[in-house]
């Protein structure tokens, strides 16, 4: 029993480890700490994984405890380095070749993105992640009018950064 | 066009990680050992609950209650100690019923509002223990006032009771300050978080 629900969740994290490590860019900025939240969220999920009970993709679910876990759970504070070195963003992703303006734009908005606070950092991934209101509010526990308020708000704020 | 709208096309298309983790790897961390926040709350607040109650092996307590008897004090501080232990039994309950509801598939609020409440558990026993200390101290001095009222010129009664103030303004003061320095590193990030989650709850 225990062996199956081991082998089931190695499959599902493996497959959706992508979201824990884009939570991990946009919450540190360095290598190390990044694989220590990394770390940190691959506990957690195991840990509550057999909490899951299938009624929601595995992926929504994972959203919630990688979101949690760097929000609330995560003890060092994310907020330390307020300023992003682009090539600290650089390393992380894979240099293929691909468009130069698209490249310059991501590292722009990872920069950008570091210097939101940790709510806001969270409503903008969800926004960048195309998840619907639904799911935002029910993810942050607050009511749906409030994260369209919140969400204005960040972009907002997003923008003024990334064109003051 | 929105302008974040060319930044979400970028985000989409930005490449996968790197360093992905293999299955072998993944399992490797999730066996690891967890630093949240939550595991250091639970390990604080156990460490809270044994220090104050193992306080007394520091103190000669047959001294202590020798005094006790001699103030006539010993069977206030008999029941006052029966309520303490069933205060802290109570507490110790509501900690660990707490820490068990803690739990990463909580909404973002939620687990936050039940952090906060987990640690305020152990902070309420504190300053429970922290009263229980100045209402024994009052009374002992009271007492010990009452006992020797005829060998002490009221000079001497207003020294007492000056003294018997300034000591415990000052023993309590610098553990408010220890305590609050610790509450304040551990709950500081979130502390913040809640706060700006909680600010737009009461703004609309």
């Amino acid at each position: 029993m225990q062996k199956d629900l081991e082998t089931k969740f190695l499959l599902d994290f493996e497959t959706n480890q992508n979201i824990a490590h884009k939570i991990c860019r946009i919450y540190t900025t360095n290598r190390d700490a990044h694989n220590d939240l990394f770390q940190e969220i691959t506990i957690q999920v195991w840990k509550n994984y057999p909490k899951f009970r299938g009624d929601s993709k595995f992926s929504t679910w994972m959203y919630r405890v990688a979101l949690n876990t760097a929000i609330s759970l995560y003890r060092k504070s994310t907020r330390t380095i307020k300023t992003q070195d682009f090539s600290d963003v650089a390393f992380k992703i894979k240099t293929t070749p691909y468009d130069d303006t698209e490249e310059i734009q991501l590292k722009a908005l990872y920069g950008a993105i570091h210097k939101l606070n940790d709510i806001d950092k969270a409503l903008i991934f969800l926004y960048l992640e195309d998840k619907p209101y639904k799911e935002i509010s029910e993810t942050l526990g607050i009511t749906n009018v409030n994260a369209r308020v919140k969400m204005n708000r960040a972009k907002e704020k997003l923008k003024n950064i990334l064109n003051p | 066009m929105d302008l974040l709208d060319n930044y979400k096309k970028a985000w989409k298309n930005q490449p996968e990680e790197a360093c992905k983790r293999s299955t072998v790897e993944i399992y490797k961390l999730a066996q690891s050992k967890s630093s949240s926040i939550v595991k250091w709350i639970f390990i604080i607040g156990i460490l809270e609950f044994v220090i104050l109650n193992s306080l007394h092996f520091f103190i000669d307590m047959d001294e202590a209650y020798a005094e006790y008897e001699k103030l006539g004090l010993i069977n206030f501080i008999f029941y006052s100690q029966i309520v303490a232990y069933i205060i802290l039994f109570y507490f110790l309950v509501m900690f660990y019923l707490n820490y068990k509801r803690i739990s990463a598939t909580d909404s973002t609020s939620n687990l936050m509002k039940k952090i906060i409440k987990t640690r305020k558990t152990v902070r309420n026993y504190v300053l429970f223990n922290l009263g229980y200390m100045v209402l024994v101290i009052i009374v002992a001095t009271i007492a010990s006032i009452q006992t020797n009222l005829e060998d002490l010129s009221n000079k001497k009664i207003l020294f007492i009771v000056f003294a018997t103030l300034i000591a415990t303004l000052l023993i309590l003061g610098i553990l408010c300050l220890f305590y609050q320095l610790l509450y304040g590193f551990l709950l500081k990030k979130l502390n913040r978080n809640y706060k700006e989650l909680a600010k737009l709850d009461s703004k609309d």
